[in-house]
């Protein structure tokens, strides 16, 4: 009976949970937008690159050729079509920033909890740890990383992006939790007896879950930068239909910055890049009011 | 811009070799034509302006400029066939001995450094001890290689003769003697050290102290390179005034000996990183002048838009090619490769890579198809095209023995086979290029990838280390006939010229990455040894030379090493709204840094 009236009671806070993101969500239209736009990325990434063969046709009489019907963005240097190129390449940015953004969390996360909750000779170790990741410079460590390592996978180059990022998140989640592990409510669990999993899964992570969400999410976003821009600067190897080499070329190949020709092939990863920016953003701004409860209008 | 400093520095290296007496004197202009103008350009040698670098021409980041404040002896022609044409520099005259034993070199009469001292044979033989540091095909610390000088002499102040090691002449001794520069003696020689000389005569013979004397003069060359004169001491048509980071501003040197002709009283060289920021320089109308650089079309038409602008274009000895690893498999196969030759529609990679710099290749004869004309003559059209044609790549392929499996070729042995193609990643047109190539590949059925390097030092690093399977390399880079064929029958494939010996190092050593065969057989020819014939170049007459560069062509052709892709053209800009006289479609000035254009008295103050 008692495990019945668990079950009903978890099912309701669970509708009521999402009741409340749909009220948040529907309170502004942008909070809508930028779920849609995350949606439609997500849409793009997964499903879109099946719409297209694995290479592309060309025609090169058709260089740079203007926006149309046909060509949504021109054709590039090759006469491929721009937009094909930036679906295709979608796929890498997107999955690549979404690794970054869970190991990020992950190790962030994990490790400022732990060392938050726990204190004493495992704070100092891993705080020192910390503060050494974060003396380390990412820019130019890629920039090294690069003539050795090719990051010729989505996962390889989110893996080196979310090792290279945790060290901010790990500071953060510990101050939170050295402040939240004197509040009243983890002191009543503790006299209850239960368990530190229980203390830091149930009772910390929770209460940190916004803060842990929008930091994914802001890694997700530099993560999508510092790819985009190893591309563009072309010190990764160059890999067809990829954003970050779009705009190589647009530049360096096309002369965007000089004449008119190459700039839908320059701006279409630009404006990607920037729509998928604020997408996160107002999506940000959702799940802020969504876990903090001060913030809610009920 | 990597690209466009790479290929003006192998412009440069091409370069390297010597011959006749010349009357060539500088252009007489009736009248002071010294108005007080600043000519803006840019040196393509010098991307980046450093404002710390020292007025040192063999520094890499030095505030010397070629033709401007830094002067050779006398300036290479790079005539379409003959190496040995100059226009004179610190030099006015040169002679050469019929037997090319010695070059006797007279210099300018009136010719003074900046500060009013003048030049002298002595600045001259000091500044030929620092080319035997630096290495050079006539100054070179190898005992008994090919081409080298055996003695220097100083006949009088003004009067220096270079005598030929005839135990192994080359006819291009000449040019290596007067494609050196020349620096002053009163700023180098503490440097230099006064046993310079005891050095390099003990580093050419054979021996403990001889290996000691090789070792100084490598050090000492480090040294020359990091060496700080302190000040500009110049002998050229300009003197440094001040360098920062946007430009290096140089004024008229008034004890240059055609200084009453420098029309200029001084010379602007912008700072460039990128071949974008010359496009934009150009747009302004800002550049009186700029050499090679890699324009889009569309850009193209922007920058003849501008008020003065002009497109110049003019023949270089540069030629890029697809190398094959033959010590990888399929590449090993002559049929493999012939059979990409077919495929590979050369005119489609132009127009996609170079438009407006090059020229698709003929065919792979080794050669620039300018100089191919004049060395093969009627031959050159004898010579199998390798046109474009679908049919006889498959041919070629199933003579080799790949399967086609379902629309792909695949190994001998049905596993996969993928044309892996490398470049520079900076060189936007190679990888232009490779990327057409990968798409018509793919279209044919045969599976292609593009991958770039880092940078070029590691690319060439990687490629001599046999890692890749494929990449672009120059060749035909003249117009000395040994040197153009050495790039595809030279070090990098196996045949090492030491001492005027050829020897050939096996497939992997020794930095021979493509790995043709020693011997190659070739239709009217039989078994051609092509190393040992490219080594001959350097020492027969002209005649026979014609002789071997068309054995060579047909074997490159036959036996396809590289697949020659397009011709480089000269593609130059000038402004004619402050300045005139410059020089015209196809002049070999064109070859030469624009400095050299305005010493020479041809560029005009606009009036």
């Amino acid at each position: 009976m008692s495990e019945l009236i668990l079950e009903t009671s978890t099912a309701s806070m669970r509708r009521n949970f999402w009741r409340g993101v749909w009220r948040v969500m529907k309170r502004k239209p942008s909070r809508m937008a930028g779920v849609v736009i995350l949606l439609g990325f997500t849409v793009m990434a997964v499903i879109g690159p099946l719409f297209y063969p694995e290479n592309l046709p060309y025609d090169p009489n058709a260089k740079y050729a203007p926006i149309s019907w046909e060509h949504w963005f021109g054709t590039d240097g090759q006469g491929k079509d721009v937009w094909a190129q930036l679906v295709i390449g979608s796929r890498y940015v997107l999955l690549s920033a979404l690794v970054t953004g869970v190991i990020t969390v992950v190790v962030g996360a994990g490790l400022g909890l732990f060392s938050g909750f726990k204190r004493g000779r495992w704070d100092t170790v891993l705080m020192r740890l910390t503060d050494m990741k974060l003396t380390i410079p990412g820019l130019p460590l890629l920039l090294v990383l690069s003539t050795v390592w090719s990051f010729g996978s989505a996962i390889e180059m989110g893996l080196v992006l979310g090792l290279l990022g945790w060290g901010g998140v790990a500071r953060a989640v510990r101050s939170q939790t050295l402040s939240l592990r004197e509040r009243g409510f983890i002191e009543a669990a503790r006299g209850l007896g239960l368990s530190t999993t229980h203390i830091v899964g149930k009772e910390l992570l929770p209460t940190m879950a916004p803060y842990i969400a929008m930091n994914m999410l802001v890694a997700v976003t530099g993560a999508v930068y510092a790819q985009v821009g190893l591309f563009f600067l072309g010190v990764l190897p160059y890999e067809a239909d990829n954003w970050g080499v779009m705009l190589n070329l647009a530049v360096f190949g096309g002369g965007a910055m000089t004449t008119t020709a190459a700039l839908p092939y320059l701006l279409a990863p630009l404006l990607a890049i920037l729509l998928l920016t604020l997408g996160i953003v107002l999506v940000v701004d959702a799940m802020d009011e969504i876990f903090n409860p001060r913030l809610r209008e009920e | 811009m990597k690209r466009l400093a790479a290929v003006v520095a192998l412009l440069g290296m091409a370069a390297v070799s010597a011959c006749s007496s010349t009357d060539n004197k500088p252009a007489a202009t009736g009248g002071a034509a010294a108005a007080a103008a600043v000519y803006t350009t840019v040196d393509g040698n010098k991307p980046g302006i450093d404002p710390a670098g020292p007025a040192n021409p063999f520094a890499p980041k030095g505030n010397s400029f070629s033709g401007y404040n830094a002067m050779k002896l006398a300036w290479v022609k790079n005539h379409l066939t003959d190496p040995n044409q100059f226009y004179p520099g610190i030099a006015e005259s040169w002679e050469i001995a019929t037997d090319n034993s010695s070059v006797t070199i007279k210099l300018q009469p009136n010719n003074k450094w900046s500060d009013g001292s003048p030049v002298t044979a002595e600045d001259v033989k000091l500044s030929i001890a620092i080319a035997y540091t630096q290495g050079n095909t006539a100054f070179t610390q190898v005992p008994g290689a090919a081409g080298s000088a055996s003695e220097v002499t100083v006949v009088d102040d003004k009067t220096i003769k270079v005598t030929q090691d005839m135990a192994n002449p080359v006819t291009t001794f000449a040019r290596g003697v007067l494609d050196t520069p020349v620096v002053p003696a009163k700023l180098w020689s503490s440097v230099v050290g006064a046993d310079i000389w005891d050095k390099i005569k003990a580093a050419r013979t054979e021996g403990a102290d001889a290996e000691a004397a090789r070792t100084y003069l490598t050090e000492l060359g480090k040294k020359i390179i990091a060496h700080n004169p302190g000040q500009d001491l110049s002998a050229g048509p300009y003197v440094l005034e001040r360098v920062n980071a946007s430009a290096a501003l140089l004024k008229k040197n008034p004890h240059f000996y055609n200084a009453a002709n420098v029309a200029p009283e001084k010379v602007q060289l912008l700072n460039f990183t990128g071949n974008e920021q010359v496009w934009n320089y150009l747009i302004q109308g800002k550049l009186d002048s700029s050499p090679f650089v890699a324009v889009p079309a569309d850009t193209m038409t922007k920058i003849k838009a501008t008020a003065g602008n002009q497109v110049i274009k003019g023949y270089s000895p540069v030629v890029v090619g697809l190398a094959f690893n033959q010590s990888k498999a399929p590449y090993d196969n002559v049929h493999v490769r012939r059979g990409l030759a077919y495929l590979i529609n050369r005119e489609e990679v132009t127009q996609i890579a170079s438009p407006e710099g090059g020229t698709a290749a003929v065919t792979t004869s080794g050669i620039h198809q300018k100089a191919a004309a004049e060395w093969l003559g009627a031959e050159l059209g004898n010579l199998e095209p390798f046109a474009t044609d679908v049919a006889k790549a498959e041919e070629e392929f199933k003579a080799a023995g790949l399967k086609k499996s379902g629309d792909k070729w695949t190994l001998a042995d049905g596993k996969p086979w993928k044309v892996s193609m490398h470049a520079p990643a900076g060189f936007s047109d190679w990888v232009a290029a490779q990327e057409n190539i990968k798409n018509q590949l793919i279209k044919a059925g045969v599976d292609a990838e593009v991958v770039t390097t880092a940078d070029f030092p590691l690319y060439q690093t990687e490629m001599a280390e046999g890692k890749y399977d494929t990449g672009f390399w120059l060749i035909g880079l003249g117009p000395a006939p040994y040197n153009i064929f050495q790039r595809i029958y030279g070090a990098a494939n196996g045949w090492a010229n030491i001492g005027g010996k050829v020897t050939h190092n096996a497939p992997g050593k020794n930095g021979n990455w493509m790995g043709s065969k020693e011997e190659v057989e070739v239709e009217g020819l039989g078994k051609v040894n092509p190393g040992e014939l490219t080594a001959k170049l350097n020492a027969v007459s002209p005649e026979e030379q014609k002789a071997l560069m068309l054995q060579l062509a047909k074997t490159a052709n036959a036996d396809l090493p590289v697949i020659q892709l397009w011709d480089y053209v000269n593609t130059q800009f000038q402004n004619t709204t402050r300045f005139t006289g410059f020089p015209a479609d196809d002049s070999d000035l064109l070859r030469l840094p624009h400095g050299v254009w305005i010493q020479l008295g041809l560029v005009k103050a606009k009036s």
